[in-house]
Protein backbone atom coordinates (compact mmCIF):
# COMPACT_ATOMS: atom_id res chain seq x y z
CA UNK A 1 0.00 0.00 0.00
CA UNK A 2 1.65 3.06 -0.92
CA UNK A 3 1.14 6.22 1.33
CA UNK A 4 -1.44 8.15 1.20
CA UNK A 5 -1.50 11.80 0.05
CA UNK A 6 -2.65 14.57 2.72
CA UNK A 7 -5.08 15.95 0.55
CA UNK A 8 -6.48 11.95 -0.99
CA UNK A 9 -6.34 11.29 3.25
CA UNK A 10 -8.44 14.16 3.94
CA UNK A 11 -11.48 13.36 1.46
CA UNK A 12 -11.39 9.97 3.08
CA UNK A 13 -14.62 9.09 5.08
CA UNK A 14 -13.22 7.94 8.48
CA UNK A 15 -14.22 4.41 7.84
CA UNK A 16 -12.43 4.70 4.70
CA UNK A 17 -9.09 6.03 6.85
CA UNK A 18 -8.91 3.44 8.88
CA UNK A 19 -7.32 0.64 6.83
CA UNK A 20 -4.89 3.05 6.00
CA UNK A 21 -3.98 3.59 9.46
CA UNK A 22 -3.72 0.30 10.74
CA UNK A 23 -1.30 -0.12 7.83
CA UNK A 24 0.68 2.65 9.41
CA UNK A 25 -0.03 5.52 7.30
CA UNK A 26 0.91 9.08 9.33
CA UNK A 27 -0.76 11.47 6.73
CA UNK A 28 -3.99 9.33 7.23
CA UNK A 29 -3.36 9.47 11.17
CA UNK A 30 -2.69 12.78 10.98
CA UNK A 31 -6.00 13.54 9.43
CA UNK A 32 -7.96 11.04 11.97
CA UNK A 33 -6.52 13.13 14.70
CA UNK A 34 -7.20 16.46 13.21
CA UNK A 35 -10.98 15.46 13.16
CA UNK A 36 -11.24 13.70 16.39
CA UNK A 37 -8.17 15.34 18.36
CA UNK A 38 -10.30 18.12 19.80
CA UNK A 39 -13.47 16.69 20.53
CA UNK A 40 -11.21 13.80 22.65
CA UNK A 41 -9.04 16.78 24.23
CA UNK A 42 -11.98 18.33 25.13
CA UNK A 43 -14.04 15.01 26.72
CA UNK A 44 -10.41 14.23 28.47
CA UNK A 45 -10.23 17.52 30.11
CA UNK A 46 -13.79 17.51 30.58
CA UNK A 47 -13.39 13.82 33.11
CA UNK A 48 -9.86 15.07 34.46
CA UNK A 49 -9.66 18.91 34.82
CA UNK A 50 -6.18 19.14 33.87
CA UNK A 51 -4.71 20.09 30.49
CA UNK A 52 -1.31 17.94 31.32
CA UNK A 53 -2.78 14.96 32.23
CA UNK A 54 -5.60 15.54 29.27
CA UNK A 55 -2.88 15.97 26.77
CA UNK A 56 -1.22 12.82 28.26
CA UNK A 57 -4.25 10.80 27.98
CA UNK A 58 -4.63 11.89 24.45
CA UNK A 59 -1.29 11.16 23.33
CA UNK A 60 -1.61 7.67 24.90
CA UNK A 61 -5.16 6.84 23.64
CA UNK A 62 -3.98 7.67 19.80
CA UNK A 63 -0.75 6.65 19.74
CA UNK A 64 -2.78 2.87 21.02
CA UNK A 65 -4.66 3.40 18.26
CA UNK A 66 -1.80 3.66 16.23
CA UNK A 67 -0.22 0.56 17.39
CA UNK A 68 -3.00 -1.60 17.79
CA UNK A 69 -3.37 -0.99 13.69
CA UNK A 70 -6.62 0.85 14.58
CA UNK A 71 -9.07 -2.51 15.54
CA UNK A 72 -12.20 -0.87 14.49
CA UNK A 73 -15.20 -2.94 13.88
CA UNK A 74 -18.09 -0.65 11.87
CA UNK A 75 -20.73 -2.55 13.62
CA UNK A 76 -20.07 -1.26 16.64
CA UNK A 77 -20.69 2.22 15.62
CA UNK A 78 -18.83 5.24 14.28
CA UNK A 79 -15.26 5.75 14.58
CA UNK A 80 -15.78 8.68 16.61
CA UNK A 81 -17.83 7.33 19.11
CA UNK A 82 -14.98 4.46 19.03
CA UNK A 83 -11.92 7.00 19.75
CA UNK A 84 -13.73 9.04 22.17
CA UNK A 85 -14.68 5.93 23.93
CA UNK A 86 -10.94 4.78 23.68
CA UNK A 87 -10.44 8.29 25.37
CA UNK A 88 -12.66 8.23 28.41
CA UNK A 89 -11.86 4.61 29.23
CA UNK A 90 -8.24 6.20 29.64
CA UNK A 91 -9.58 9.20 31.35
CA UNK A 92 -11.20 7.28 34.15
CA UNK A 93 -8.42 4.85 34.55
CA UNK A 94 -6.29 8.15 35.17
CA UNK A 95 -8.34 9.07 37.48
CA UNK A 96 -9.36 6.47 39.21
CA UNK A 97 -5.03 5.96 39.54
CA UNK A 98 -4.85 9.34 41.45
CA UNK A 99 -5.68 7.72 44.54
CA UNK A 100 -7.39 9.76 46.91
CA UNK A 101 -8.04 12.52 44.72
CA UNK A 102 -11.62 13.01 43.80
CA UNK A 103 -12.20 13.93 40.11
CA UNK A 104 -12.88 17.34 40.00
CA UNK A 105 -17.14 17.59 38.94
CA UNK A 106 -19.23 20.50 37.82
CA UNK A 107 -22.58 20.76 38.70
CA UNK A 108 -23.17 24.07 36.26
CA UNK A 109 -24.88 22.52 33.31
CA UNK A 110 -24.64 25.69 31.47
CA UNK A 111 -20.81 26.12 31.94
CA UNK A 112 -20.53 21.88 30.84
CA UNK A 113 -22.32 21.91 27.83
CA UNK A 114 -21.46 25.32 26.52
CA UNK A 115 -20.90 25.24 22.63
CA UNK A 116 -18.04 26.12 20.93
CA UNK A 117 -18.41 28.78 18.08
CA UNK A 118 -17.42 26.46 14.92
CA UNK A 119 -15.73 28.80 12.11
CA UNK A 120 -15.17 25.62 9.94
CA UNK A 121 -16.37 22.19 9.95
CA UNK A 122 -15.72 19.12 8.05
CA UNK A 123 -18.98 16.90 7.55
CA UNK A 124 -17.93 14.75 9.91
CA UNK A 125 -17.51 17.87 12.44
CA UNK A 126 -21.17 19.51 11.27
CA UNK A 127 -22.95 15.91 12.27
CA UNK A 128 -20.64 16.25 15.61
CA UNK A 129 -22.21 19.65 16.69
CA UNK A 130 -25.66 18.68 15.40
CA UNK A 131 -25.61 15.52 17.83
CA UNK A 132 -23.81 17.76 20.21
CA UNK A 133 -26.75 20.99 19.76
CA UNK A 134 -29.07 17.59 20.47
CA UNK A 135 -27.49 15.81 23.17
CA UNK A 136 -26.87 19.46 25.20
CA UNK A 137 -30.79 20.39 24.84
CA UNK A 138 -31.93 17.01 25.68
CA UNK A 139 -29.40 17.06 29.31
CA UNK A 140 -30.51 20.61 29.44
CA UNK A 141 -34.27 19.37 29.72
CA UNK A 142 -33.44 17.04 32.67
CA UNK A 143 -34.56 17.53 36.06
CA UNK A 144 -30.88 18.67 38.05
CA UNK A 145 -30.94 15.54 40.07
CA UNK A 146 -31.46 12.80 36.94
CA UNK A 147 -28.46 14.97 35.38
CA UNK A 148 -26.23 14.52 38.11
CA UNK A 149 -25.73 11.00 38.28
CA UNK A 150 -25.69 10.84 34.51
CA UNK A 151 -22.72 13.23 34.44
CA UNK A 152 -21.02 11.61 37.82
CA UNK A 153 -21.53 8.55 36.20
CA UNK A 154 -20.11 9.07 32.32
CA UNK A 155 -17.96 11.90 33.47
CA UNK A 156 -16.57 10.93 36.93
CA UNK A 157 -16.43 7.02 36.11
CA UNK A 158 -18.40 6.27 39.41
CA UNK A 159 -20.77 3.39 40.10
CA UNK A 160 -24.21 3.51 41.06
CA UNK A 161 -23.40 2.57 44.80
CA UNK A 162 -20.35 5.15 44.59
CA UNK A 163 -22.42 7.61 43.66
CA UNK A 164 -25.09 6.88 46.08
CA UNK A 165 -22.71 7.05 48.87
CA UNK A 166 -21.60 10.72 48.11
CA UNK A 167 -25.05 12.15 47.11
CA UNK A 168 -26.16 10.50 50.35
CA UNK A 169 -29.26 8.75 48.37
CA UNK A 170 -30.49 5.75 48.61
CA UNK A 171 -29.53 3.12 45.48
CA UNK A 172 -32.80 2.64 44.23
CA UNK A 173 -32.99 6.45 43.94
CA UNK A 174 -29.99 6.68 41.97
CA UNK A 175 -30.99 3.94 40.15
CA UNK A 176 -34.49 4.97 38.66
CA UNK A 177 -32.62 8.53 38.18
CA UNK A 178 -30.23 7.15 36.11
CA UNK A 179 -32.47 5.36 33.93
CA UNK A 180 -35.35 7.10 33.83
CA UNK A 181 -32.52 10.34 32.78
CA UNK A 182 -30.89 8.38 30.55
CA UNK A 183 -34.05 7.51 28.42
CA UNK A 184 -35.22 11.07 28.71
CA UNK A 185 -32.04 12.04 26.76
CA UNK A 186 -32.69 9.04 24.51
CA UNK A 187 -35.98 10.19 23.41
CA UNK A 188 -35.22 13.68 22.72
CA UNK A 189 -32.57 12.21 20.32
CA UNK A 190 -34.92 10.21 18.73
CA UNK A 191 -37.36 13.35 18.48
CA UNK A 192 -34.54 15.01 16.83
CA UNK A 193 -33.49 12.21 14.31
CA UNK A 194 -37.95 12.05 13.28
CA UNK B 1 -40.99 -12.37 34.63
CA UNK B 2 -43.78 -9.36 34.59
CA UNK B 3 -43.18 -5.97 33.96
CA UNK B 4 -42.65 -4.48 37.35
CA UNK B 5 -40.24 -7.33 38.00
CA UNK B 6 -38.00 -6.60 35.16
CA UNK B 7 -37.62 -2.94 36.04
CA UNK B 8 -34.91 -3.43 38.24
CA UNK B 9 -33.15 -5.46 35.29
CA UNK B 10 -34.14 -2.02 33.18
CA UNK B 11 -32.38 0.28 35.48
CA UNK B 12 -29.24 -2.24 35.30
CA UNK B 13 -29.27 -1.87 31.82
CA UNK B 14 -29.15 1.99 32.10
CA UNK B 15 -26.15 1.45 34.50
CA UNK B 16 -24.65 -1.02 32.20
CA UNK B 17 -24.89 1.20 29.38
CA UNK B 18 -23.18 3.83 31.18
CA UNK B 19 -20.35 1.91 32.70
CA UNK B 20 -21.64 2.58 36.19
CA UNK B 21 -23.10 -0.75 37.00
CA UNK B 22 -21.27 -2.16 40.56
CA UNK B 23 -18.56 -4.69 39.72
CA UNK B 24 -20.40 -7.29 41.71
CA UNK B 25 -23.30 -7.09 39.44
CA UNK B 26 -21.77 -6.93 35.88
CA UNK B 27 -21.18 -10.82 35.62
CA UNK B 28 -25.02 -11.39 37.08
CA UNK B 29 -26.04 -8.67 34.40
CA UNK B 30 -24.68 -10.23 31.63
CA UNK B 31 -25.82 -13.87 32.26
CA UNK B 32 -28.82 -12.54 32.29
CA UNK B 33 -28.72 -9.86 29.06
CA UNK B 34 -27.77 -13.49 27.18
CA UNK B 35 -31.41 -14.42 27.71
CA UNK B 36 -33.62 -11.25 27.70
CA UNK B 37 -34.42 -10.00 24.45
CA UNK B 38 -36.07 -6.98 26.31
CA UNK B 39 -32.96 -5.85 28.11
CA UNK B 40 -30.88 -6.30 25.10
CA UNK B 41 -33.43 -4.12 23.09
CA UNK B 42 -33.07 -1.72 26.05
CA UNK B 43 -29.72 -1.49 25.83
CA UNK B 44 -29.68 -1.14 21.95
CA UNK B 45 -31.66 1.72 22.60
CA UNK B 46 -29.79 3.16 25.27
CA UNK B 47 -26.87 3.15 23.45
CA UNK B 48 -26.76 6.22 21.05
CA UNK B 49 -27.30 8.21 23.97
CA UNK B 50 -24.65 7.28 25.91
CA UNK B 51 -22.15 7.85 22.59
CA UNK B 52 -23.44 11.11 22.25
CA UNK B 53 -22.43 12.50 25.66
CA UNK B 54 -19.23 13.07 24.75
CA UNK B 55 -20.25 15.45 22.08
CA UNK B 56 -21.78 17.64 25.01
CA UNK B 57 -18.65 18.70 26.05
CA UNK B 58 -17.41 22.46 26.25
CA UNK B 59 -14.96 21.89 23.35
CA UNK B 60 -11.57 22.94 24.25
CA UNK B 61 -8.69 23.65 21.76
CA UNK B 62 -5.93 20.92 22.13
CA UNK B 63 -2.51 22.61 22.17
CA UNK B 64 -0.46 22.30 18.97
CA UNK B 65 2.08 20.64 20.86
CA UNK B 66 0.39 18.00 21.30
CA UNK B 67 0.13 17.12 17.76
CA UNK B 68 3.31 17.66 17.07
CA UNK B 69 4.55 15.14 19.63
CA UNK B 70 2.07 12.60 18.49
CA UNK B 71 2.84 13.10 15.33
CA UNK B 72 7.40 12.97 16.03
CA UNK B 73 6.09 9.57 18.45
CA UNK B 74 3.89 8.00 14.93
CA UNK B 75 7.09 9.40 12.69
CA UNK B 76 9.57 7.43 15.00
CA UNK B 77 7.48 4.36 14.64
CA UNK B 78 7.37 4.05 11.51
CA UNK B 79 11.01 4.96 10.76
CA UNK B 80 11.86 2.11 13.78
CA UNK B 81 9.61 -0.22 11.36
CA UNK B 82 11.69 0.89 8.56
CA UNK B 83 14.85 -0.06 9.97
CA UNK B 84 13.64 -3.49 11.04
CA UNK B 85 12.93 -4.52 7.38
CA UNK B 86 15.51 -6.10 5.75
CA UNK B 87 14.00 -5.06 2.32
CA UNK B 88 14.20 -1.71 2.74
CA UNK B 89 17.95 0.40 3.33
CA UNK B 90 18.01 4.28 4.13
CA UNK B 91 19.52 6.68 2.27
CA UNK B 92 22.45 7.48 4.36
CA UNK B 93 22.74 4.10 4.70
CA UNK B 94 23.12 3.14 0.84
CA UNK B 95 25.53 5.91 0.75
CA UNK B 96 27.56 5.33 3.46
CA UNK B 97 28.10 2.04 1.84
CA UNK B 98 29.71 4.14 -1.11
CA UNK B 99 33.12 6.11 -1.75
CA UNK B 100 32.94 8.78 -4.28
CA UNK B 101 36.54 9.38 -5.45
CA UNK B 102 37.93 8.01 -2.01
CA UNK B 103 36.12 9.87 0.14
CA UNK B 104 33.33 8.37 2.62
CA UNK B 105 30.18 9.85 3.46
CA UNK B 106 31.13 11.96 6.35
CA UNK B 107 33.05 14.69 4.25
CA UNK B 108 30.31 14.29 1.60
CA UNK B 109 27.91 15.39 4.14
CA UNK B 110 30.00 18.53 5.04
CA UNK B 111 30.65 19.73 1.51
CA UNK B 112 27.03 19.20 0.56
CA UNK B 113 26.38 21.32 3.51
CA UNK B 114 28.58 24.04 2.66
CA UNK B 115 27.02 23.86 -0.81
CA UNK B 116 23.76 24.29 0.76
CA UNK B 117 24.23 26.74 3.24
CA UNK B 118 25.54 28.72 0.28
CA UNK B 119 22.43 28.53 -1.72
CA UNK B 120 19.95 29.35 1.22
CA UNK B 121 20.43 32.87 0.86
CA UNK B 122 18.92 32.34 -2.79
CA UNK B 123 15.32 32.97 -3.94
CA UNK B 124 13.54 32.86 -0.27
CA UNK B 125 10.18 34.51 -0.01
CA UNK B 126 8.28 36.07 3.01
CA UNK B 127 4.19 35.25 2.59
CA UNK B 128 2.20 37.29 5.16
CA UNK B 129 -0.64 35.41 6.29
CA UNK B 130 -3.33 37.55 5.82
CA UNK B 131 -3.78 40.45 7.90
CA UNK B 132 -3.08 38.00 11.16
CA UNK B 133 0.68 37.77 12.67
CA UNK B 134 1.81 35.08 10.44
CA UNK B 135 5.08 35.05 8.10
CA UNK B 136 6.27 32.29 6.03
CA UNK B 137 9.79 31.55 5.00
CA UNK B 138 10.62 29.53 2.41
CA UNK B 139 13.70 28.10 1.62
CA UNK B 140 14.44 25.72 -1.47
CA UNK B 141 17.67 23.78 -0.37
CA UNK B 142 19.82 22.74 -3.12
CA UNK B 143 19.86 19.08 -2.59
CA UNK B 144 15.92 19.31 -2.99
CA UNK B 145 14.33 19.79 0.48
CA UNK B 146 11.91 22.69 1.02
CA UNK B 147 12.30 24.01 4.07
CA UNK B 148 9.50 26.47 5.20
CA UNK B 149 9.35 28.52 8.75
CA UNK B 150 5.81 29.70 10.12
CA UNK B 151 6.47 32.25 11.96
CA UNK B 152 3.02 33.25 13.87
CA UNK B 153 3.15 35.81 16.67
CA UNK B 154 7.00 34.86 18.07
CA UNK B 155 6.40 31.16 17.82
CA UNK B 156 7.31 28.85 14.69
CA UNK B 157 7.07 25.40 13.27
CA UNK B 158 9.58 24.08 10.66
CA UNK B 159 8.04 22.18 8.28
CA UNK B 160 10.65 20.14 5.73
CA UNK B 161 10.24 18.67 2.67
CA UNK B 162 12.17 16.03 0.62
CA UNK B 163 13.93 14.99 3.02
CA UNK B 164 15.77 11.55 3.42
CA UNK B 165 15.55 9.10 6.74
CA UNK B 166 18.34 9.67 9.06
CA UNK B 167 20.37 7.04 9.44
CA UNK B 168 20.44 4.36 11.98
CA UNK B 169 20.26 5.61 15.47
CA UNK B 170 20.32 9.32 14.31
CA UNK B 171 17.23 12.11 14.36
CA UNK B 172 16.72 15.29 13.25
CA UNK B 173 17.60 18.02 15.49
CA UNK B 174 16.50 21.84 14.45
CA UNK B 175 18.74 24.51 16.02
CA UNK B 176 18.00 28.32 16.36
CA UNK B 177 20.71 30.86 15.27
CA UNK B 178 21.04 34.16 17.30
CA UNK B 179 24.35 36.09 16.38
CA UNK B 180 27.58 34.04 17.44
CA UNK B 181 24.54 31.02 19.72
CA UNK B 182 23.11 28.43 18.55
CA UNK B 183 20.31 26.87 20.76
CA UNK B 184 18.54 23.36 20.21
CA UNK B 185 14.95 23.60 19.52
CA UNK B 186 13.33 21.24 22.26
CA UNK B 187 12.17 18.38 20.86
CA UNK B 188 13.94 16.41 18.02
CA UNK B 189 12.04 14.39 14.79
CA UNK B 190 11.77 12.36 11.53
CA UNK B 191 10.51 12.23 8.59
CA UNK B 192 7.78 10.45 7.48
CA UNK B 193 7.49 7.90 4.44
CA UNK B 194 7.36 10.82 2.29
CA UNK B 195 9.69 12.79 3.06
CA UNK B 196 7.82 15.30 4.97
CA UNK B 197 9.08 16.37 8.93
CA UNK B 198 8.07 19.15 11.16
CA UNK B 199 8.55 20.42 14.45
CA UNK B 200 7.57 23.57 17.15
CA UNK B 201 9.87 26.41 17.25
CA UNK B 202 9.21 27.78 20.45
CA UNK B 203 10.62 31.35 20.37
CA UNK B 204 11.70 32.67 17.37
CA UNK B 205 12.68 36.22 18.97
CA UNK B 206 15.80 37.22 17.56
CA UNK B 207 16.70 34.61 15.06
CA UNK B 208 18.68 34.81 12.73
CA UNK B 209 18.50 31.48 10.54
CA UNK B 210 17.21 27.91 11.94
CA UNK B 211 19.45 25.14 11.23
CA UNK B 212 19.26 21.64 11.17
CA UNK B 213 21.46 18.88 11.51
CA UNK B 214 21.35 15.20 12.15
CA UNK B 215 22.10 13.70 15.79
CA UNK B 216 22.35 10.87 17.87
CA UNK B 217 18.80 9.64 18.84
CA UNK B 218 18.05 11.80 21.92
CA UNK B 219 19.60 15.00 20.26
CA UNK B 220 22.92 16.90 21.88
CA UNK B 221 23.04 20.25 23.01
CA UNK B 222 25.42 21.69 20.30
CA UNK B 223 25.50 20.45 16.52
CA UNK B 224 27.56 17.41 16.16
CA UNK B 225 27.10 17.63 12.32
CA UNK B 226 27.11 20.35 9.65
CA UNK B 227 23.57 21.61 9.38
CA UNK B 228 22.04 20.34 5.76
CA UNK B 229 19.29 22.88 6.40
CA UNK B 230 19.59 26.48 6.65
CA UNK B 231 16.69 28.85 7.02
CA UNK B 232 17.72 32.44 7.39
CA UNK B 233 15.07 34.81 8.60
CA UNK B 234 14.58 38.36 8.34
CA UNK B 235 13.11 40.63 11.29
CA UNK B 236 12.67 38.20 13.70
Amino acid sequence: MTPVRREKAERLADEELMPWIAKKDPEAFEVFYDRHGGAGYSLAYRILGDRTAAEDCIQEAFISIWRSGARFDPTRGSVRSWTLSIVRNRAIDALRSKAGKAPKLTFDDEAILEARPAAEHTEAEVLAAETADEVRGALSHLPADQSRVIQLAYFGGFSQSEIAGMLDLPLGTVKGRMRLGLEKVRGELAEGMA
Amino acid sequence: MNANEHDPRLEEAAAFALGALDADRVDDFRQHLEGCERCQAELRWLEPAVRALPEAVEQQAPPHELKTRLMEEVRADVAADRERSPSRKGFREWLGGLNFAGLTWKPLAGIAAVVLIVAAGVGYLVGNGGGSNVHTTEVQQKNGIVAKVVNENGKGELRLTGVEQPAKGKVLEAWVERGESVEPVKATFTPDEEGNASTQIEDLEGVDAVLVTEEPAGGTKMPTTEPFVNVPLEGS
